[in-house]
């Protein structure tokens, strides 16, 4: 599904991402735990293809293809999703616009027609109703106005309406309370089919309560120091990242 | 005195017909004024200096290359001119019940001289160009809507502008008394040329006018115009007005209240492509108590090119109770795209209600990043993103055909332009 190798990338000539490597299969959830500044949020946008965010080294592929010769709206198209940490307001479009164009634009990618607005409402409001927000979200601008956990719940219904076959979460348990959070962790599960993949980043252990990953790794400057199964991250939240020596647990703590 | 001005003022001089009387006057003051330079606050951002490079063309050697635009599900009554040539048989129209054309050049003597009293009722002599158009004016279009007669279908006025050609058209326009009229002032240009249109509607008590004006001069054809409106008691005006951009486009209103309850809505458009410019300036004079203006002018400004917007609302001592409001926002596509905006509110009224604003915005990365990562497409993101606001004032043109094509035809100008 997702292959990273020896990747690097700066933002304004610093380097953040210093040689990173991943292996996603098909169907499974890889957890990207680690400090501030650890790059996290930056794997994401690299991957995605944000502007600013130069690779300077290494390879990165879905599904075979080299992700980073596309453009950010082709990358979606081959399956990529990102749910942003911080989601952007955009008055003046609303979210059901937005949704119905990001849904055809996929659909027309893979050869189908797109959905009437008849179909495409049906569906839009079954995933609204799914994550728990109002129906009237779907008339409001993207994100204008939404509550932090509004915001992250929109994500992942976007996630839910746009099958994409790898999700890249960016710390979508920040912010949330627990109502919330299982909210979001439920939409998660609900797309867990076996074949889908997730790459989740996140903080905290909690989240991790709720979305099982298979793989636990921990993003420390740049790269990918250590691996294991769920305990990891239990190991993490119990005694923080001192293994990784002393200026992290101050960063830390 | 610039060459030009001194050319025009010769020029003027041997037009020896009907309109000669009328023309003196415009040439006297002409033989008064400075020409402009960017010290004087109307001409500060605008300079002439394409016109002051060229010489006055007196005749119209070729054709125009332009066609008349079709606009699907239009039914107007069409007037074509092609450069100073009326195209259109104007009586072979078939025109509906209450109201009347008549062009200058075809008018009979009893004509004239209603055409000779309406002449310069409404424009003001502020407007250097529109002395010009004075001078030199070729034809014109004088239209008179009877008192209580509704007429729905659209007078269409097309400009087309020919290769190295000058054209010095006039419209003039009168709504009477309750009457309900939709005029339709089309101007196209793309090759190096001269317009100056100028139009005058005299809108009576109780009438309303729905008007259109399309500016739609690019590249090197050059358009100085203006559309004047004195509004009766109780009287409407709609306006919409859209303006490309070319080496040189400008265009003046003035609206002027006479009588008291009127009303008028203005919404204008530019859209200028890579380094175009279009300079549009409206001064609303409220000189009488109870009177509403409400204007919107939106913009989008491509890289290099230059806008500009001057909008003056003047609200008499004695013009209480006036409504009022102005308000400009504009987008600019790269670092080098420039709007010059200026809201002007001038109040000596005290009890009136009014507002203004201007809104300069450029592209939002974060926004066009956010849409792009679900898969849309850079243009239609880019749409989605900014072609809002101009859309939001094309579909409140109350003739869905114009509003349809424009739509249609805004929509591609701006695909077409480049974000930098």
């Amino acid at each position: 599904m997702l292959s990273i190798d020896n990747l690097h990338a700066s933002v304004e000539d610093k380097t953040i991402i210093k040689g990173l490597n991943l292996e996603v299969k098909p169907g499974e959830v890889h957890a990207i735990m680690g400090p501030n500044g650890a790059g996290k949020s930056t794997l994401g946008y690299v991957l995605s293809g944000r502007e600013g965010y130069e690779v300077t080294g290494g390879s990165a592929t879905l599904n075979g293809k080299d992700l980073l010769e596309l453009e950010v709206e082709e990358r979606a198209r081959e399956g990529l999703f990102l749910a942003f940490q911080y989601p952007v307001e955009i008055p003046g479009v609303s979210n059901m616009e937005f949704l119905k164009e990001s849904v055809n634009a996929l659909r027309e990618h893979r050869g189908e027609e797109p959905l009437t607005a008849a179909e495409f409402l049906k569906k839009a409001k079954a995933a609204c109703k799914q994550v728990q927000l109002p129906l009237d979200f779907l008339k409001r601008g993207v994100n204008e106005g939404f509550s932090g956990g509004e915001k992250k719940r929109n994500e992942i219904m976007q996630m839910i309406l746009l099958e994409p076959k790898l999700c890249i979460l960016d710390e979508s348990d920040s912010g949330l309370d627990v109502d919330a959070l299982q909210v979001v962790a439920e939409g998660v599960n609900s797309q867990r089919d076996g074949k889908r993949s997730f790459v989740v980043v996140t903080h905290y252990q909690r989240l991790l309560d709720y979305i099982k990953p298979d793989f636990v790794h921990i993003l420390a400057d740049g790269e990918i120091v250590k691996s294991g199964d769920a305990s990891l991250a239990l190991e993490v939240e119990k005694s923080g990242y001192a293994f990784l020596g002393k200026a992290y647990e101050e960063a830390d703590a | 005195m610039s060459q030009w001005l001194s050319e025009v003022i010769a020029a003027g001089q041997t037009r020896q017909d009907w309109l000669a009387p009328h023309r003196q006057v415009a040439l006297a003051e002409l033989e008064k004024v400075s020409w402009p330079v960017r010290r004087q606050e109307d001409w500060r951002f605008t300079p002439l200096l394409p016109i002051e490079k060229r010489s006055v063309a007196m005749s119209s050697p070729s054709d125009s290359a332009l066609a008349v635009p079709v606009i699907d599900d239009l039914t107007a009554i069409e007037l074509v001119f092609s450069g100073n040539t009326l195209l259109t048989d104007i009586k072979k129209l078939s025109l509906p019940d209450g109201f009347r054309i008549v062009t200058f050049a075809e008018a009979s003597t009893a004509q004239q001289d209603v055409i000779k009293t309406n002449l310069n009722k409404v424009k003001p002599t502020k407007h250097l160009f529109g002395q010009v158009n004075d001078a030199l004016l070729s034809d014109g279009v004088f239209i008179q809507y009877d008192a209580g007669k509704s007429v729905s279908t659209p007078v269409r006025i097309t400009q087309l502008a020919n290769n190295e050609g000058d054209q010095h058209m006039r419209v003039l326009v009168h709504v009477q008394e309750g009457a309900r009229a939709t005029v339709f002032e089309d101007g196209h240009g793309s090759t190096n040329s001269f317009n100056t249109a100028f139009s005058e509607f005299v809108i009576d008590d109780n009438a309303y006018l729905e008007h259109y004006r399309l500016a739609m001069y690019t590249g090197e054809a050059m358009h100085v115009g203006g559309c004047h409106f004195r509004l009766g008691e109780k009287s409407q005006l709609n306006s919409t007005l859209v303006g490309y951009g070319s080496q040189l486009s400008r265009l003046d209103i003035d609206v002027e209240y006479a009588g008291e309850f009127a009303n008028a809505k203005i919404n204008a458009m530019y859209l200028l492509a890579e380094g175009e410019l279009f300079d549009l300036h409206t001064t609303i004079e409220h000189a009488v108590p109870n009177c509403t203006t409400e204007e919107n002018a939106r913009g989008i400004v491509g890289d290099r090119a230059k806008a500009v917007f001057n909008g003056r609302i003047h609200i008499h001592r004695d013009a209480q109770k006036t409504l009022a409001e102005l308000n400009n926002r504009n987008l600019l596509l790269s670092r080098r795209a420039i709007i010059n905006t200026k809201p002007e509110l001038e109040i000596y009224a005290d009890d009136v209600k009014c507002a203004h604003g201007a809104t300069v915005a450029e592209i939002d990365e974060t926004a066009l990043y956010y849409l792009l990562t679900r898969g849309i497409k850079r243009s239609q993101a880019l749409i989605m993103l900014n072609f809002g606001f101009i859309q939001e004032l094309i579909k409140q043109m109350p003739n869905q055909a114009i509003s349809a094509w424009l739509l249609t035809q805004l929509h591609d100008r701006f695909v077409g332009m480049e974000v930098k």
